[in-house]
């Protein structure tokens, strides 16, 4: 299996299997025998974000948010060396059109949305800055919980609430709502959710 | 015949069930990362946030027994982290850092979402 213990590929696999909305994305294992697709990838950005995994270790890999397209393929070539495979997106800018990112928790009844409007999600996860709570009831997207100020127009996260809610339970899934539309790029197993009160 | 004498009003704070469970301990108040290493047995840290530099930290600890942080929520690294080890945590309790005080005894119910002054 050639993506085999890459947690965050396969988790990106994953996510086009539950057919969500993603950002584009390609993986590069080795640029010299891919640099075609690669340069049909920076086609047309200025801007890419750079992500890496490794089999079995998914912590601490090179990791560059904002990367200009004319110095990828250096970068590229300097990670695949360190032994690392590249995933390269599409920039989404953290600020510019972004209405909100976060998380979403399924549990088994309910659907529980921590959010924050600007910056990148790693602000919510290691700092805990959380700017919105919503929890929705799975059955009929009713929202039975909220907490801080609303950072999008009414209906918009139960639209997106209706995306994910046949997905599995106990997962964690990382978005970004753009004013162009909403991206997956992250789903986790969180076995420990299945404590929460639900 | 009514007690003149004025009760003292018992602190009560809501806050987000990141980990459930109810324990009852003293308050340690911890700023630095270092401050986690010194807690003692049966003591509830409170804490603005737990960033990865705390985390670490409360790994090598496990003489916690509650947490309470005035940021963060259920999906947050540190939530994840405390629900693994088993320690009760309740995020997102505004302003717990200041009116807590060490040494408090505190009662953190992690399934209704409080922490109060006992």
């Amino acid at each position: 299996m050639k993506y085999d213990k890459f947690s965050k590929i396969e988790s990106i696999k994953e996510i086009k299997r539950y057919s969500l909305p993603h950002p584009e994305t390609i993986f590069v294992f080795d640029l010299r025998k891919e640099e075609k697709k690669v340069d049909k990838f920076l086609k047309g950005k200025k801007i890419v974000s750079i992500r890496s995994d490794k089999r079995g270790q998914p912590q601490f890999c090179p990791n560059i948010p904002r990367c200009r397209s004319s110095k990828a393929k250096s970068l590229i070539r300097k990670i695949n060396k360190q032994g690392y495979a590249v995933i390269l997106h599409e920039y989404l800018h953290v600020k510019k059109g972004r209405i909100a990112a976060g998380h979403i928790l399924i549990l088994k009844n309910h659907i529980l949305m921590e959010l924050i409007s600007f910056g990148p999600v790693s602000r919510l996860d290691r700092q805990g800055v959380v700017e919105e709570i919503i929890k929705f009831r799975k059955d009929d997207l009713t929202e039975v919980e909220h907490f801080g100020r609303k950072l999008a127009e009414k209906g918009v996260f139960k639209k997106i609430a209706k995306l994910v809610k046949n997905i599995p339970c106990f997962k964690i899934l990382d978005f970004v709502l753009m004013e162009r539309g909403v991206y997956f790029y992250q789903i986790q197993n969180d076995k420990t959710s299945k404590k929460l009160r639900d | 015949m009514g007690n003149n004498k004025k009760e003292k009003q018992k602190i009560a704070l809501n806050g987000i069930v990141a980990s459930p469970g109810i324990v009852q301990g003293k308050v340690r108040i911890v700023k630095s990362p270092k401050d986690i290493l010194k807690a003692k047995r049966e003591e509830i840290i409170i804490t603005p946030f737990l960033d990865p530099d705390f985390i670490i930290l409360l790994k090598k600890n496990d003489q916690i027994k509650g947490i309470v942080t005035n940021e963060g929520g259920a999906t947050c690294h540190a939530a994840i982290l405390a629900r693994e080890f088993q320690i009760p945590y309740l995020a997102g309790v505004e302003k717990a850092t200041k009116v807590f005080k060490n040494n408090m005894r505190i009662t953190l119910d992690g399934e209704k979402g409080t922490v109060y002054e006992i």
